[in-house]
């Protein structure tokens, strides 16, 4: 084994390892931390894919802003933090997923790049296996050539390309423009209402007190104009 | 062998990926709080990266399709994950909960 193949391992245990205790674990900050390992891992695998690039800008936005965003939200969402991990349909979603799981494995997996379909005879008829591999109907083989030195240049030429992907790129840029201001708007929607809400419970609660001061007499909440006759009294 | 590049051929990459994108599939499908199946999505978008970003090694190192392709997957990601926590916060204002299954007012 080379020290690549013991090197993807490790990250492979780690990374499968971690998504498992993520899915699956009752309380959601760990997850989350979990979920950094994940991404960690991931950028681990861009390394071995020869893709610098790509590992940093993995740790850069999936880290260091999607997961911070994701523990934020846990954080403000306390007392959610201890959950119940499952709900009523978590056996048929591991079947699902499992199940899932097999089909990709024989369509695209190992079996399929080493096994010659032709000779089973249900899945000869399910998969056209030829020298020549083929995805759906495309052909496909290896390129075996290294990632040119020059990856990252050309990447940012094509991405302003007008012949390549200008256009694609203005419009992600302008989707992020939009969801930036959308994330703001509805983070920040409810909040004249909660502040009324606010108002009212409090106004209850004064209510109730006077109330209380009082005595027993009128059991049912005041209306508004008594809570106003009750504070002028105090003073 | 031709496919093997770093000592490491191309499905492990694939079955890594596989892997991942059925536990976020469980994920999404099986939680109970809204936060935890948007980690499950995030976990399948970074499995598609990962198969594009293999692909892209294997197959076609000199072109840009790939590196494009997860780049805006990227973008889409970190997009998603924003609205998403912003609207989990704001049902969590009214509701006191993030629990998908009470999600079910139009208007609250």
């Amino acid at each position: 084994m080379t020290i690549q193949q013991v090197v993807f391992a490790v990250l492979a245990v780690a990374v499968i390892g971690a998504a498992l205790f993520v899915v699956t674990t009752g309380n959601l900050f760990r997850g989350a931390l979990m979920l950094i390992l994940v991404f960690f891992g991931m950028a681990g695998f861009y390394v071995l894919l020869d893709n610098g690039l790509f590992a940093v800008a993995q740790v850069m936005i999936y880290i260091g802003a999607i997961s911070i965003l994701i523990i934020f939200a846990v954080m403000l969402t306390r007392g959610m933090q201890a959950m119940i991990p499952r709900n009523a349909q978590a056996t048929g979603a591991a079947v699902a997923a499992a199940a899932l799981f097999v089909a990709i494995f024989l369509a695209f997996g190992p079996l399929r790049l080493t096994v010659d379909f032709s000779a089973v005879p249900v899945l000869s008829a399910l998969f056209r296996t030829e020298t020549a591999r083929t995805l759906g109907d495309v052909p496909w083989q290896y390129a075996n050539q290294p990632v040119p030195e020059t990856y990252i240049a050309d990447f940012g030429r094509a991405l302003v390309n007008i012949n390549q992907y200008l256009l694609p790129f203005l419009l992600i840029a302008f989707l992020v423009d939009a969801v930036l201001a959308g994330a703001v708007h509805l983070a920040r929607q409810r909040k004249p209402a909660e502040l009324i809400a606010e108002r009212r419970e409090i106004a209850e609660e004064e209510a109730e007190e006077a109330a209380a001061l009082r005595g027993a007499a009128s059991p049912e909440p005041l209306p508004q104009g008594a809570m106003a006759a009750t504070t002028t009294q105090d003073h | 062998m031709q496919n093997v590049i770093n000592g490491i051929p191309l499905w492990w990459y694939l079955f890594v990926a596989a892997a991942l994108f059925c536990i976020g599939l469980y994920g999404v499908l099986a939680r109970k709080n809204a936060i935890a199946m948007l980690m499950g999505v995030e976990l399948m978008l970074n499995s598609v990266n990962l198969n594009l970003l293999a692909f892209w090694r294997y197959l076609a190192p000199g072109s840009q399709a790939g590196l494009a392709f997860a780049a805006f997957i990227f973008v889409v990601a970190a997009a998603e994950t924003a609205v998403g926590l912003a609207l989990i916060i704001s049902a969590y204002r009214s509701l006191r909960s993030v629990d998908p299954e009470k999600l079910d007012q139009l208007k609250f």
